[in-house]
């Protein structure tokens, strides 16, 4: 016991040494915990950044940039979390729900104002009252449905592939089992614990002759959309994404909306909270309502399929 | 620089209690046992329900390692009575437990600021409310860490205790012992996955959150922890096989914040952790035979 | 008493490497007997050990202890009342415990292992008492790790362990077998010594023939399965290692060896 007791204040001694002469930055850090490498979330980081700047910051004056990436990983996300909690940064930046829900927990302490986006549904993850706020992806789901409608008028079934284990995943499919019925769709759906059963879902979906596909910002599905294009090419059905970086992969089309510009939204936000204009506690969090068309006119016609004119007018040919 | 250091000591006492669990398996035992996986995040699920409904957080607690224990009993039923592969017999149970796990939490699941937790309920809050909430969580992960050090040096000790270790050593010493080794191994199962959901459940409560994948990959850091610490003293006979892996979970923890900190970007680090694995492995294998054949 | 009943076993039933190893194989020892069995490899006698023991299931007859049928119990259930000592000196100890932690584990055997004490403090000197005996230094090593030591050590000690608590019978399993000749003598006298001062029964297989004639109250010898020879009292005594030398020479012949 007095060895066990001993030993801890050792390594407690030993790493203060070690950590002896690290420099401490006098102007206000942004620290950055993205869950993982993905399109959309890099889009994001990106769209932050150019947010801050747009109102009026100056990178390296007004604020510098701490970036982290946990590579989804459960346990490095949260020590990212807990240095910059000990870092004693001045914002915590915080992109996809498992980075946003360990940032809060860890900001508890300081009360370090924490702001999060591409966040699907912030009541369910809880992320709606205390010193936190930011911006919600929530897909367009009406705006998708209406799409494929007008590109395939005589579609009947959508399948859909979703990790069961993502929260975003799982409140968005509920909303389209609600909404399919208004637009005259029935969804298949199948739920996958990883990446690796994805392509097993897709090829079920094909047997069970759905007359597409449709993604959503599922991170597994996301990851192995090449080898499902692949299948789906083949079987000829139709695959629509729910961003554009789905798109510009191979998808056909996607009412999505543009993560840069969600990223914007969230550093403008961001900077009121550095400037001293507002509290992440008295901002509500936003939503982007705006969405565009994305269309892959190459993939279109591979499937032998047009884009009706009223939405040809303002869709935007992602390559 | 003193918060960082504090953190991560903190996250290293917590997490040594996932690494008590596989020591008993993997060093007494000597059973691969990847229950782990899928019995840390049951524990965090259990916590975040009951957390959730009003529960003491204490008690919570106690009915994440009953859930562990329950798991761990299930692993060794089917390896023990089923005649399953002991390293299958814990993929059977972990990936049971994935869909066990979103049932129980969903997908993931917050604890609000409002509900207390360990670190912030009124026993610690009246020996330690003056604190700021950082050192609590320091010294309530401590304690726990300390009292199941001694606990689990005591049982080994007991004639209970010394039973699973023969078992590990000499199975067929316990047979001729008149004791069923399956039972005993049963038994280590059960202890050693109560104390993995524990951690889960701190983990839980520290980090105010369940996600169905937090278990990836705890039972690779167990592993190395066990494997660092034990490597690291096994010339010092004074220090005792548990105090070791408490070292090595700091320690490991301490490396992947000295990476963060050096700005190694996350998928590198995975690797660096493999090689930093193998060469300790290596190391301790070599010094490790001496004793060991006859 | 043991009585083995019209044992039947087959290794590898139905296939091209079937082999019948008994057939209505009849043995039985009486309370108090020390009996030694030779044989050359393959004959049965180590075989015959473990369906004792339950190691092994038959696949018919009757195995008795005390008239009844022990068929149904598990290896560990047959132990309560059997000790064994084996050929391999690192199977009858714990490597990575200490002398004091293996001998308080035989102490226990039969007892329930609780939260109690493992290793209880008013036993050590008679523990060093049981290891000066052996006249091996052993007393004064108790907090030394079992691993460390010789085999003609560990065996000693296991067979210290083997015949801690009361039992039915003692299985000696070649325990002499890896051990040097010097070594061996001194387990063998250890052996002998114990069987008498706790008048066990025992059952000991060797490949000494000098023991086999030297020890024991009874001798048998085994070829394929069948006895041999099965010799006792005044006759065993009249034994010479030549005369079951010669006997042993003409079934290895039999045997190709």
């Amino acid at each position: 016991m007095k060895k066990f007791v001993a030993i801890i204040l050792a390594v407690v001694l030993c790493l203060s040494v070690c950590a002896c002469g690290a420099k401490e930055a006098s102007v206000p850090v942004i620290g950055i915990c993205q869950y993982g490498e993905h399109g959309s979330l890099d889009n994001c980081r990106e769209g932050f950044i150019q947010g801050l700047k747009d109102a009026g910051l100056v990178e390296g004056t007004d604020f510098v940039i701490d970036y982290q990436n946990a590579s989804f990983d459960d346990n490095i996300n949260n020590q990212i979390a807990q240095s910059f909690a000990a870092k004693d940064v001045a914002l915590m930046c915080a992109i996809a729900t498992p980075s946003a829900v360990v940032c809060y927990a860890a900001a508890e302490e300081k009360d370090i104002p924490v702001i999060y986006t591409a966040i699907s549904d912030p009541e369910q993850a809880k992320l709606t009252s205390g010193n936190i706020t930011g911006t919600s992806d929530k897909l367009p789901v009406d705006a998708q449905l209406e799409l494929i409608r007008a590109i395939q008028p005589d579609a009947k079934t959508i399948g859909i592939v979703y990790t069961t284990s993502e929260a975003n995943s799982i409140s968005t499919i509920a909303e389209y089992k609600d909404k399919a019925p208004n637009y005259g769709f029935t969804i298949e759906a199948i739920g996958v614990t990883a990446g690796a059963e994805v392509t097993q879902a897709v090829d079920t979906l094909i047997s069970k002759k759905v007359d597409c596909l449709n993604n959503l910002t599922d991170n597994n599905v996301v990851g192995v959309l090449s080898s499902v294009l692949e299948k789906t090419n083949a079987a000829g059905i139709p695959v629509y994404g729910s961003e554009i970086e789905q798109v510009k992969l191979g998808c056909v089309a996607s009412a999505g909306i543009d993560y840069v510009e969600l990223g914007k939204m969230t550093g403008e936000m961001a900077a009121k909270i550095l400037k001293g204009e507002a509290t992440a506690d008295s901002m509500p969090y936003k939503s982007v309502t705006d969405f565009s068309y994305y269309v892959n006119s190459a993939a279109l016609n591979e499937m032998g399929l047009t884009l009706p004119s009223s939405i040809a007018d303002t869709a935007i040919e992602a390559n | 620089m003193l918060d960082m250091i504090i953190g991560t000591v903190t996250q290293g006492l917590i997490y040594a209690l996932l690494s008590y669990g596989i020591y008993i398996t993997y060093k007494i035992l000597d059973f691969p046992d990847l229950t782990v996986d899928g019995s840390f995040p049951l524990g965090a699920a259990v916590t975040a329900v009951f957390l959730v409904k009003g529960f003491d957080p204490y008690l919570t607690l106690l009915i994440a390692m009953a859930a562990g224990a329950l798991a761990g009993l299930a692993t060794g039923l089917i390896h023990v009575r089923l005649k399953v592969r002991d390293l299958l017999a814990g993929i059977i149970t972990m990936t049971a437990l994935f869909s066990i796990n979103l049932q129980i939490g969903g997908s993931n699941l917050s604890v609000e600021r409002g509900i207390d937790t360990i670190f912030t309920a009124p026993p610690t809050m009246l020996l330690f409310g003056s604190m700021p909430l950082m050192y609590r969580k320091l010294i309530v992960a401590f304690i726990l860490a300390l009292i199941f050090k001694l606990l689990l040096d005591a049982y080994l000790k007991t004639k209970s205790g010394m039973l699973l270790r023969a078992v590990g050593d000499n199975s067929a010493l316990v047979t001729s012992l008149a004791k069923d080794n399956g039972r005993v191994k049963i038994l280590g199962l059960v202890l050693a996955n109560a104390l993995v959901a524990l951690a889960g459940a701190i983990v839980c409560q520290e980090q105010r959150s369940f996600s169905a994948t937090m278990g990836t990959g705890q039972m690779i850091f167990g592993l190395a922890t066990v494997i660092i610490g034990t490597t690291l003293f096994r010339k010092l006979d004074f220090v005792k096989g548990t105090t070791a892996v408490v070292i090595g979970s700091i320690l490991y923890k301490a490396c992947i914040q000295i990476a963060i900190i050096a700005g190694l970007p996350a998928n590198l680090l995975k690797l660096v952790t493999a090689v930093l694995f193998l060469i300790i492995l290596v190391l301790g294998g070599m010094k490790g035979k001496v004793k060991q054949s006859a | 008493m043991l009585e083995l009943k019209n044992i039947t076993k087959t290794y590898n039933p139905g296939t091209v490497t079937e082999m019948c190893l008994f057939k209505d194989f009849e043995l039985s020892v009486k309370d108090g007997e020390f009996v030694s069995v030779v044989g050359s490899n393959g004959s049965g006698k180590t075989s015959m050990l473990n369906i004792i023991c339950g190691s092994i299931p038959i696949d018919s007859g009757d195995c008795l202890i005390g008239g009844e049928s022990i068929n149904k119990q598990k290896d560990f259930v047959r132990y309560k009342k059997i000790g064994r000592v084996y050929q391999n000196p690192s199977m009858g100890t714990c490597p990575n415990m200490t002398i004091l932690e293996n001998l308080s584990l035989a102490d226990n055997k039969g007892k329930h292992f609780g939260l109690g004490k493992g290793v209880s403090k008013k036993r050590i000197d008679d523990y060093k008492a049981m290891l000066s005996t052996l006249g091996l230094g052993l007393e004064d090593k108790l907090n030394v790790k079992m691993g460390s030591l010789s085999g003609g050590q560990r065996q000693a000690v296991a067979l210290l362990m083997a015949t801690m608590t009361p039992l039915d019978f003692l299985i000696l399993d070649e325990h002499t077998a890896a051990l040097d000749p010097h070594t061996a003598d001194i387990i063998m006298e250890l052996t002998d010594k114990i069987v008498r001062e706790k008048k066990l029964t025992a059952i000991m297989v060797t490949h000494n023939l000098r023991y086999a004639v030297e020890y024991g109250s009874r001798l048998i010898m085994m070829d394929k399965g069948h006895i041999v020879l099965d010799v006792d009292g005044e006759k065993k005594k009249n034994t010479k290692v030549e005369d079951i030398l010669d006997l042993f020479t003409s079934i290895s012949i039999e045997c190709g060896n």
